[in-house]
């Protein structure tokens, strides 16, 4: 059973054909590392490359951070801060695939960015530009599966269609792991801070994650807030049950759903525009 | 109450929320709930950069929008494996009493 599993993380894993880490994160990296550095060095370094420039652009100018009209690096790295930034800067390629083909997970994707940074805010935790990217960036295992292993995705979909059941299962019966894991070890491998990497890899299983059990719990909740609208598509249509434990961890309760629900609906208007314009863009 | 484009906003409609300017909502109301629009007016909001309206019923129906009965429908089967769960069915009548709202005139705000 094993030999599937560390197999298939050996081709996900495989650098030469990873989608590329651009140079600039490395100086960006190294840089961080070091105190004195400061936003304005950051920003020179990011804006040397126009197109991850604009890119980081367009993402924190999307409905997911609610912040409207970031026009400059320095802006999106005080605004934001260098951890965001980085992960934007990171997954930008991969989301780049996403915007051309598969539309519904990157609306998925997006929805469940509004969700997140919608519910930690009602809730008043910190680092809520975080969460949202954790959001953002929680079902990337989706992409590289889709990218890496065609074929068994192909059949994936074509078993939670014929079977009716959960992509979660589905993936469990092809490639004896699944996305949220796949997720994760792509999250190690480009070195993103655990704040992030915890909540992609345990969103389908809060209990699971332990230093950063809120921030998972967030991402979990906005998940299954997202399916139950409607909105995107991401693999199947089917809401996950809401972990007990993420529940507890945020002291949920129906008038705050009632109210988070209620301000999700309202934002997704703006989150279709906003992907039909990346799409024709 | 339904959201719609402005660009979709026609004479006689009834505002079901305060209109704010296109960069922000936490300034003053340009334009107040229960407001009937006119066309001089919908030209106004759109020089000031006003991307969408609420408005009071359902007016606006676009190809392929569904009816309550087929929303109601798509609810049921999105929830068809979770609904037993005490959770998730909180989450059930929440949508479900949003999609009643929805259709009809009033949002409270």
């Amino acid at each position: 059973m094993e030999d599937k599993r560390s197999a298939l993380k050996k081709i996900i894993l495989d650098t030469k054909t990873l989608p590329t880490l651009p140079g600039v994160i490395s100086k960006l990296n190294s840089l961080s590392d070091n105190d004195k550095a400061s936003v304005q060095e950051m920003a020179k370094i990011v804006s040397s490359d126009q197109v991850l420039s604009a890119r980081i652009l367009r993402l924190a100018n999307s409905p997911s951070y609610g912040f409207y009209r970031v026009s400059t690096i320095s802006n999106a790295l005080i605004l934001l801060g260098v951890n965001v930034v980085k992960s934007l800067a990171l997954s930008s390629s991969i989301f780049a695939i996403m915007e051309k083909n598969s539309v519904g997970l990157w609306e998925h994707s997006l929805g469940v960015g509004v969700a997140a940074n919608l519910m930690s805010r009602k809730l008043g935790l910190s680092e809520c530009e975080e969460i949202a990217t954790a959001a953002l960036l929680h079902d990337i295992g989706k992409v590289i599966i889709s990218l890496k292993c065609t074929d068994a995705e192909m059949e994936i979909l074509r078993i939670v269609r014929d079977r009716r059941i959960y992509i979660l299962e589905a993936e469990h019966e092809v490639i004896e792991t699944d996305h949220a894991e796949v997720g994760g070890w792509l999250a190690k491998s480009w070195f993103l801070p655990d704040k992030l990497s915890e909540p992609i890899t345990f969103h389908h299983d809060v209990a699971k994650s332990e230093s950063h059990r809120i921030k998972t719990s967030v991402v979990h909740i906005a998940d299954v807030l997202i399916k139950a609208c409607g909105f995107g598509n991401s693999g199947d249509c089917y809401v996950p049950r809401i972990q007990q434990v993420a529940w507890d961890t945020l002291n949920l309760n129906e008038q705050i759903l009632s109210e988070v629900v209620g301000e999700i609906e309202d934002k997704l208007v703006d989150v279709k525009n906003f992907s039909l314009e990346m799409i024709g863009a | 109450m339904q959201k719609i484009p402005l660009m979709q906003a026609k004479a006689g409609m009834v505002l079901a929320r305060d209109v704010f300017r296109g960069d922000s909502s936490t300034v003053m109301p340009i334009c107040g709930k229960d407001t009937v629009l006119t066309d001089d007016l919908i030209k106004r909001l759109d020089q000031m950069d006003v991307q969408s309206v609420s408005v009071q019923g359902h007016p606006v129906w676009e190809e392929g929008e569904l009816s309550y009965e087929d929303l109601l429908r798509e609810l049921d089967r999105r929830f068809e494996k979770t609904m037993q769960d005490p959770l998730n069915s909180i989450l059930y009548d929440v949508h479900k009493a949003q999609l009643i709202r929805s259709m009809e005139g009033d949002s409270g705000r």
